[in-house]
């Protein structure tokens, strides 16, 4: 009887100085949402923030992705997430988003498969999708018109699938970010 | 009206995909605002949309996707590109620096971004890219990688 796995919260370190508040420009500062005296905006945030444009235009649509209500339920969006940080070894984005899928669902039981590497162990639905956000994260992507078929099989619509496609590539993304412009260190 | 990645895909506006895409028209348009964002920026913080748009010719390369590859090199022809930024754009590696530099660390980032380490950022930092060009270059390789991978996805919903 293997244990389930429960995650720690990591802390993210960027690799180049983030921009000081005092120091922010009001493009800056807008597309923060902060004014100068707010005092706890992430270091994430503030090193994203060195190119407010693609900041502001980036952190819209991410949040679109991964938080608009209807279509895929959330934990099979954490899940395309999860997948995709494990391919693109985003250690940050993938403990995130599993404790994320945990608490969804109340049960740590996919995130304990996948981190002990036992994808055999999840249901037809949940192996789907993990099996769909790893081949399509690989560079190039593996992924074939047999996935969708298998996700089709699964039971999800087109809209689903839509949905998936974009939540996992929205993490070929935050990884190419994350774990390119800094590193995760364990919690405090 | 088909945007930029209805065209990756080989979407028309008779499909059924291309409505099934605007069921999400927060997606829609927020992935044409981040492709200006990346490629067509206000403010361009020192690299050049024509520097841009070749890498992005460079990255549908490395990720085998001839739609988008296409799409740029068409882009690329009409700013006029000199020898150097097609070379790049082809995806040659006997560059100029800083353009070396930048094609070794576009090339890393998006085949093996597992990979990166501190050291990759500090090649970039000395090669001469400042702060806020080491992250607009980051959030165009970043981009790129997302949109090959929608127009993907989305190319493999209309033959299944």
């Amino acid at each position: 009887m293997i244990s389930s796995v429960r995650l720690k919260p990591l802390n993210w370190q960027p690799y180049i100085a983030p921009v000081e508040l005092s120091e922010a420009t009001p493009e800056q500062l807008n597309a923060m949402k902060v004014t100068p005296s707010a005092k706890k905006v992430s270091e994430y945030v503030r090193t994203l923030v060195h190119d407010p444009e693609s900041y502001l235009a980036r952190t819209i649509l991410f949040n679109a992705i991964m938080y608009v209500e209807g279509g895929l339920a959330r934990p099979d969006r954490e899940l395309g997430a999860l997948g995709a940080s494990m391919v693109n070894g985003c250690k940050f984005c993938a403990v995130v988003h599993a404790r994320r899928h945990a608490e969804l669902t109340k049960s740590d039981d996919v995130v304990t498969a996948l981190y002990l590497d036992e994808p055999e162990k999840l249901g037809p639905r949940d192996a789907a999708i993990y099996s769909f956000a790893r081949r399509l994260s690989a560079a190039p992507s593996e992924a074939t018109a047999d996935d969708i078929a298998t996700l089709r099989s699964v039971g999800m619509n087109d809209a689903e699938i839509i949905d998936l496609i974009h939540a996992i590539s929205i993490f070929g993304w935050a990884n190419r970010l994350m774990h390119v412009l800094g590193h995760a260190e364990t919690g405090k | 009206m088909i945007d930029a990645m209805d065209k990756a895909a080989g979407i028309s506006p008779d499909d059924a995909l291309f409505t099934a895409r605007r069921f999400r028209p927060e997606f829609v348009q927020g992935a044409e605002e981040c492709r200006i964002s990346v490629l067509h920026p206000a403010h361009d913080q020192g690299l050049a949309p024509i520097l841009r748009v070749a890498l992005a010719r460079r990255m549908a390369a490395l990720n085998a996707d001839a739609a988008l590859l296409e799409q740029y090199d068409t882009q690329l022809a009409q700013l006029d590109p000199t020898e150097q930024l097609l070379a790049l754009a082809r995806g040659e590696k006997d560059l100029e620096e800083p353009l070396a530099t930048i094609a070794r660390h576009v090339d890393l980032i998006t085949l093996t971004p597992k990979r990166a380490e501190a050291s990759h950022i500090a090649l970039l930092a000395k090669a001469g890219l400042n702060n806020p060009q080491i992250v607009a270059l980051s959030e165009l390789i970043a981009f790129i990688n997302f949109q090959t991978r929608v127009a993907t996805g989305l190319r493999l919903m209309r033959s299944a």
